[in-house]
């Protein structure tokens, strides 16, 4: 017991899956070869950040780092959590990367998280902090998360390239997470949303709402996007614009779509040479076209959206010992991804069943039971 | 009556009602009671309340125990059969253990049992299974026996009384969750006089009831009839074990763990033979208990260490319950009996064979080479035999062993066990006879070898894996098992294959006009079931890898590993094939993203036939048909294999017609049908509710039951809403998740919910120490217990703990002690503390002697609220209590937090106004710039504080004298001028060191007898070698003297003097060489002047003495007033 036996794993994929499952399970993972024939071999500064927030709210936690980066030693300590925390997350990925393994430590941590992440808060690649606050913390709910504690505040926009966004993040601890039955989708009754725009016109964001709506008055007339124009410090460092729309069921489910179009990252001179040499999708485009993703969200079903997928069936591993059965869509690759770490850490299965009829999956486990142990009885 | 009997002539002896004794008195008492009840009742307004006050007082009382006899409901999620229920047996030596078991074997079984060796289980009813055990004497096996007991019987002495091994167990069993316990009194034949027995009875019992509570049973056995108890007595015992009721506990609820009540070395016989002390194989059969037992996990076996689990097997159950036939009463038949360890019962099961125990004397054994011809594979010995042979090996020399070849599993019974095989065991046998690896593979898929022996030989060299899966055997099934074969080299070439076929299913159905024909033919194709499984492989990868999962982590890991590598290493075009939607999973190092970002290909939704065809997932469109979407799948898709309801996503138009009518009337009825579902479940909780409530009385009529159940649970939900709420959620749960379970065929819910509790199961553990073996006593069970989450992991706990008051010294820190927290005992130094006012950790040398402390220690982790229990000495011929402390766990970090106080001590060697030099408090400059603000003090009070390190010119200045400039001279300041006679100090705090030292107690790797000796204290080593307590002189008290201070005469200055009044002003008045006259001269009185003197003084002291007497008096009297004005006040 006194030597250290180490899960070997390959490659950067699901590096926050398994992260996080090594943390919740405390077992040490050894990650081989990450990015190893690439031109720039090792750690990405993104996943190097993370490792630094995970070091941020453990206890004790050990890691190694070869020299080319390209190993990787993870020796998870206790989840403390704690407040007053502030992280950097760089501008390599945006906040919604770091966001999604931190919610599910934050639960399981000691004391109460609270922390601030500065970084890109809208990007096209991750989930944005908008969609968090309207998908993904109803979803917690469902889990016996009290809704009272969490809380995220949006203090500056930050878009891609130089970031400069803060949000405040505050979750609160729970001592098991329930189980749930959650195989009734609902029908769409309400579309919510928000277009913001950071540096540039109030007008892009108008333009945004209006063909949303354009596409969306057809089926539904309960349609309200808000809009929201920061400017100077609220807007972080570089200019774009996006939009984050939100279908809520009759039954509570909370399907999202989002994203963000922003100046891309130029040498110095080209910046010089002429701004609108950069074509970016014009904002009436960028609209209709979350517009249609959403609607192709709806459309495979599910109780979820597909890139919450893969915190859902972490929530679900992780709950008591108890059948939990949800309903999704087509499954994502980032949700078969999410359901193997989780065989391969938690020793969870589920059983994955179509519904050909609606062209959804069913998907049971039996939750792995775990417990936040970090917390300190009295 | 009498005449009638008068009139047949006998006459029968009338009953004559006792007029004196105990059951004269009940009766008496009994009629006065109901007398009086009776007059009570005759007038009931007259006793109904008269004071509102008092009302209001006895209704919030009454709601006040309402509220207090609630706890918070335990979960109990054990869905399978029970297990047997464990009974412990304890007691001290020579109390009577192995008979009461014995007396109870024979009530139960009617068999004689000759020796109680290991667990012996018996079916003691239609419903229970019971399973005995002799707890064994030493502390390690109560210890261990405390985590497994469900029912402890205490065996107590009556004609000794109480011995400390009671007691002991009695603490042991508190802190392990406190499972039932039941005293009996035995030796009770050994009293003569009546009365001297009923009061030991009655003292012994008061004693118990102390220990435990008020009330609890505590069970006479007057002596011994035939060499054993009482039959009668023995039958009351057995119905007061037959009613009990267990209540779940909750480390146990949380944890898997067997009882091993079979044991056996499965190392091949080569390995013994070339290293006698190689480390062994084992197989440990046992009913799991506790919670499921999932494949991957970790198992503590205790006394020995943690291992995983290189195989688990389901066994059928040896000993099952009866059949549910409605009779009263077991038969014979079914008075089951199973105890390996005892060599009693007759037949073993083993996952592939069964043994059939044979008694001696029954059989005329030929000779080996005829028991060759019939079992006829002598020449390749099967692992059975190895097995077997292994086990005798234990008491006999290594070359003894392996020249015999008679099958005798317990050598000293006498008893003789012939193998008997079932058809198709002969070839598996042949097949494990070779490898290892074959074995491991035919412990995944046994329960498939008996119904599946084609197949397994057909796959004998593949990994057998999907044969479990499609058993069927259908065309169908046989072409993917042949599929799986080709593809067998490359997993992921299969299953991208499959992923392939399903793209195509799922496309189909986004397009709903697509290939159509393929869609059907491929719907038609697949059982719901099999596609269910298809996805899951698609996921998972292969069901067989799956099921291994369990094995040894790194292994697997590395096989995972492999198998990637082989995906690895491919062309890139056929990588890239496979890496479909990153299905294959080709890319190790493809980007986390959680969204999915091609959007590439969307549709144009302002169409208005796209955008209709969505228009049933708004709430705009057509209600009926989004809840029919909206069903549980089950029973849809169950319909879809029996009616062909697919047909409906056939093409267009047909789909709009036949949808909204099938929709209109089918949505209605499936919302019934779901209505219904529902309705059953809760009707099942509350039925199972009612039962847990009444304790399981079984009143034939169903429905009327649940009537019963539903008045009951609303008469209740008035009294406590919120409790019964609860109850009934977690009964819903249940239910729920048996009707989910149930769903599912057996080899997918073994993977999902892993083993169930009460099934009978065969755990095989690799590279256990030989000691195991050869120090094997089937007298000490065997406690193997699942570990849990984060519970392998080592590092600091803390706990908090309360020395017992029973044990006579207080603890010291540092000591090493042996804890036992969940399954473990190991042995640990532990760092006592307390928390301050503030938060802070402040080690003890001492544990406080009646108060709980925090100790910290290092060693495997165990959850919050885990109990603790600590012992210092493992010696059996203590008469001391050998259970030092309780404690519980209240959290654990990797970092120990204890601090302890340090006082840094200094002189002044300069002092200026407020200011002054402070030396010998540090050592460096360094030093004091890391103390620098500190605040400082000197044994007079004076409060200061440090500011900064001497400045040389200040007051350091060896350097003109030549010498090198002291360092850590300190500069502080204090809020008045301090002596150089001062001493100061600086308190501050340093970090405690919890040793990294654990130890884990190997008790079963060694001989029983032996004391298992760890880390001695450092009190022992004294002892030991002889060597006194080292002794610090300065540490010494040592008489204070204080001499009495002179002080120097009172100077007043002469301006002074010249002010003050006449009055003050010191007078210098010469010393007189000669008194006065006055003084001097002599008082001669004359007769009658010393009369009159002699009066005076005689009434001066009768006045004194009047005065004196009042004086009390009034005094007296005060205090009285003074009493009563207290009291009254």
């Amino acid at each position: 017991m006194g030597k250290i036996t180490y899960k070997r794993l390959k490659g950067s994929q699901n590096m926050r899956q398994r992260l996080l499952l090594a943390t919740l399970k405390s077992t040490p993972v050894l990650i081989e070869d990450i990015h190893a024939d690439d031109t720039l071999p090792g750690l990405r500064p993104h996943e190097i950040s993370l490792l630094r927030l995970f070091e941020k709210l453990t206890d004790d936690c050990l890691i190694e780092i070869n020299e080319t980066g390209t190993k990787l030693k993870y020796k998870p300590g206790i989840i403390v959590g704690g407040s007053h925390l502030v992280h950097d997350c760089g501008v390599s990925r945006a906040i919604g990367y770091f966001l999604e393994p931190l919610i599910l430590l934050g639960l399981f941590a000691r004391k109460t998280l609270v922390i601030i992440l500065k970084g890109i808060t809208n990007d096209s690649k991750d989930p944005s902090v908008d969609t968090f606050r309207s998908t993904t913390f109803p979803l917690l709910k469902r889990f016996g998360v009290p809704s009272e504690g969490l809380k995220l505040e949006i203090k500056s926009r930050g878009v891609s390239p130089h970031g400069g966004g803060e949000v405040h993040l505050a979750i609160p601890t729970v001592q098991h997470l329930t189980a749930t039955m959650w195989t009734d989708e609902g029908m769409v009754k309400r579309i919510r949303g928000e277009a913001f725009t950071t540096r540039v016109s109030v007008q892009l964001g108008n333009e945004m709402i209006y063909a949303a709506r354009g596409i969306f008055n057809r089926l539904l007339p309960d349609v309200y996007i808000a809009s929201d124009y920061r400017k100077r410090s609220e807007a972080g460092n570089s200019s774009g614009y996006g939009i984050s729309l939100v279908a809520e069921t009759t039954s509570g489910c909370c399907i999202s779509a989002d994203t963000t179009v922003s100046y891309p990252r130029g040498d110095e001179e080209e910046d010089i040479e002429g701004e609108e040499k950069k074509e970016l999708i014009p904002a009436a485009d960028v609209g209709e076209k979350l517009a249609s993703v959403l609607l192709e969200e709806i459309e495979k079903g599910g109780v979820v959206d597909s890139t919450h997928q893969g915190l859902l069936f972490l929530l679900c591993a992780l709950c008591v010992n108890d059948v939990s059965k949800v309903r999704v869509g087509k499954l994502s690759p980032y949700g078969i991804e999410t359901l193997r770490e989780i065989r391969d850490f938690l020793d969870v299965q589920f059983v994955i069943k179509p519904d050909p009829s609606t062209g959804t999956v069913i998907l049971k486990c039996w939750g792995s039971g775990m417990k936040n142990l970090s917390r300190k009885t009295t | 009556m009498a005449m009638d009997s008068g009139a047949d002539g006998q006459s029968h002896k009338a009953h004559r009602s006792r007029h004196s004794g105990a059951s004269a008195k009940k009766k008496t008492k009994a009629k006065n009671k109901d007398q009086n009840s009776d007059q009570k009742q005759q007038n009931p307004k007259a006793f109904a309340f008269r004071s509102n006050a008092k009302a209001k007082r006895l209704q919030s009382r009454a709601v006040e125990k309402e509220q207090r006899r609630l706890h918070l409901p335990v979960i109990d999620r054990s869905y399978g059969e029970l297990p047997p229920f464990v009974v412990v047996v304890q007691g001290p030596p020579q109390v009577g253990k192995s008979l009461l078991i014995k007396t109870l074997v024979k009530h139960y079984t009617k068999h004689n049992l000759p020796d109680v060796r290991g667990p012996i289980t018996i079916v003691s009813g239609k419903q229970r299974r019971l399973q005995f055990v002799e707890c064994p004497n030493d502390i390690n096996g109560m210890i261990d026996a405390a985590k497994f007991a469900d029912l402890a019987l205490l065996l107590i002495d009556g004609s000794y009384g109480f011995e400390m091994e009671t007691f002991e167990f009695l603490n042991i069993l508190q802190v392990h969750g406190f499972p039932k316990v039941m005293g009996v009194l035995t030796h009770l034949d050994k009293f003569k006089d009546v009365k001297k027995l009923k009061k030991t009875k009655q003292r012994l019992k008061h004693r118990f009831w102390t220990e435990i509570y008020d009330g609890a049973k505590l069970f006479y056995l007057s002596g011994l009839i035939h060499g054993k108890y009482p039959k009668r007595e023995v039958h009351n015992l057995a119905r007061f074990i037959s009613v009990m009721k267990f209540p779940p506990l909750s480390w146990r609820t949380s944890h898997p763990y067997l009882l091993v009540d079979r044991f056996e070395d499965v190392t091949p016989p080569e390995r013994v033979q070339m290293n006698s002390k190689c480390d062994r194989n084992v197989t440990l059969y046992g009913y799991l208990r506790g919670c499921n037992l999932k494949k991957g996990t970790k198992v503590h076996i205790a006394g020995v260490g943690d291992f995983s689990l290189a195989g688990v097997t389901g066994l059928s159950d040896p000993c099952p319950l009866p059949s549910a036939a409605k009779k009263k009463g077991l038969r014979d038949k079914e008075k089951l009996f199973y105890a390996p360890m005892s060599g009693l019962g007759d037949l073993l099961y083993d996952k592939d064979a069964v043994y059939i125990n044979i008694n001696d004397q029954f059989v005329q054994y030929s000779k080996v080479d005829e028991m060759g011809g019939t079992t006829n594979k002598e020449n390749k010995r099967d692992v059975g035999e190895d097995l077997v042979k292994s086990l005798q090996a234990v008491k006999s020399p290594i070359d003894e062993k392996l020249e015999k070849t008679k099958i005798s599993l317990f050598s000293h019974n006498g008893r003789k066990r012939r193998k008997a095989i079932f058809g198709d065991g002969v070839d598996h046998s042949n097949l494990k006879s070779t490898d290892e690896e074959n074995e491991g593979d035919e412990d995944d898929d046994s329960d498939n070898d008996n119904d599946e022996g084609e197949n397994d030989r057909s796959n004998e060299d593949n990994e057998s894996c999907s044969g479990s899966e499609f058993s069927d055997g259908d065309e169908e099934d046989l072409k993917s098992e042949e599929d799986d074969r080709s593809n067998e080299d490359n997993e992921s070439c299969s299953g991208s294959e499959f992923s392939d076929g399903d793209e195509e299913d799922l496309k189909s159905e986004e397009d709903g006009m697509g290939n159509i024909s393929k869609w059907r033919a491929s719907l038609v194709e697949r059982a719901s079931k099999k596609q269910n499984i298809n996805l899951m492989q698609l996921v998972y990868g292969k069901s067989a890898s799956t099921s291994n999962t369990s094995a040894n982590e790194v292994k697997d890991d590395s096989e995972n590993e492999e198998s990637d590598e082989d995906e690895f290493f491919k062309p890139k075009g056929q990588r890239a094939k496979n890496s479909i939607e990153g299905l294959g999973g080709g890319n190790i190092n493809t980007e986390d993203c959680s969204k999915s970002t091609k959007i590439s290909e969307l549709k144009n939704w302002k169409e208005e036939e796209v955008y209709e065809s969505i228009r049933d997932r708004f709430v705009t469109g057509d209600w009926s048909k989004g809840a029919l979407r909206n069903q549980m799948s089950e029973a849809k898709t169950e319909e879809d294999d029996i009616d062909g309801d697919f047909e409906d996503l056939e093409t267009g138009e047909k789909y709009e017609s036949h949808q909204k009518d099938d929709s209109s009337n089918g949505g209605i009825q499936k919302e019934d049908d779901d209505a219904i579902e529902e309705r059953r479940l809760k009707k099942l909780a509350l039925r199972a509710k009612f039962d847990a409530h009444y304790d399981g009385s079984e009143s034939p009529e169903e429905e009327t039951d649940v009537q019963n159940g539903g008045k009951f649970h609303r008469s209740q939900a008035n009294d406590s809403g919120y409790y019964d709420k609860l109850k009934e959620e977690i009964e819903l749960q249940k239910q729920i998740n048996i009707a989910e379970l149930d769903d599912l065929d057996e080899t997918t819910r073994l993977e999902i919910e892993g083993f169930r509790t009460g099934m009978y199961l065969r755990l095989e553990v690799h590279d256990v120490p030989f000691e195991m073996i050869e120090y094997f006593d089937p007298c000490h069970p065997i406690l193997v217990g699942g570990i849990g989450l984060g519970e392998e992991n080592v590092g600091y706990m803390q706990t908090r703990l309360k020395r017992h008051r029973w044990h006579k010294k207080v603890l010291k820190t540092r000591d090493p002690i042996i804890v036992s927290i969940g399954w473990r005992r190991y042995q640990t130094t532990p760092v006592y503390a307390i928390e301050d006012q503030n938060g802070r950790h402040r080690m003890l040398k001492y544990t406080p002697e009646h108060m709980h402390c925090l100790a910290m220690f290092w060693g495997p982790l165990a959850p919050p609220k885990t109990g603790v229990l600590a012992v210092q000495n493992l010696s059996n011929n203590q008469a001391a209590f050998r259970i030092i402390a309780t404690a519980y766990v209240l959290e654990f970090n990797h970092a120990a937090r204890i601090v302890k106080k340090i006082k840094l001590v200094g002189y002044p060697c300069k002092i200026f106004k407020k200011t002054a030099l402070i030396k010998d408090m540090f050592t460096s400059d360094l030093e004091v710039a890391r103390f620098e603000g500190a605040a400082i003090r000197t044994v007079s009070g004076i409060r200061g504080q440090v500011k900064k390190a001497a400045k040389e010119e200040i007051g350091n200045q060896p350097k003109k004298k030549g010498g090198q400039a002291r360092e850590g001279i300190a500069r502080c300041t204090f809020e008045d001028r301090i002596l150089m006679s001062d001493i100061v100090f600086l308190r501050a705090w340093t970090q405690v060191e919890v040793p990294h030292f654990y130890n884990a107690l190997t008790t079963s790797l060694q001989p029983r007898q032996k004391t298992w000796q760890g880390m001695k204290t450092v009190a022992e080593l004294r002892r030991e070698h002889n060597l006194s307590i080292p002794v610090n002189k300065d540490s010494l008290y040592k008489p204070i003297e204080r001499k009495p201070r002179k002080f120097n005469p009172l100077v007043i200055p002469k301006a002074l003097q010249a002010d003050l009044p006449f009055e003050s002003k010191p007078k210098n008045i010469p010393h007189r060489k000669r008194p006065l006259l006055e003084d001097r001269r002599a008082v001669v009185m004359e007769p009658h002047e010393r009369k009159v003197h002699a009066l005076v003084q005689h009434l001066q002291l009768i006045r004194n003495d009047k005065m004196k007497k009042r004086k009390i008096k009034e005094e007296e009297k005060r205090k009285e007033f003074m009493l009563l004005f207290n009291t009254f006040s």
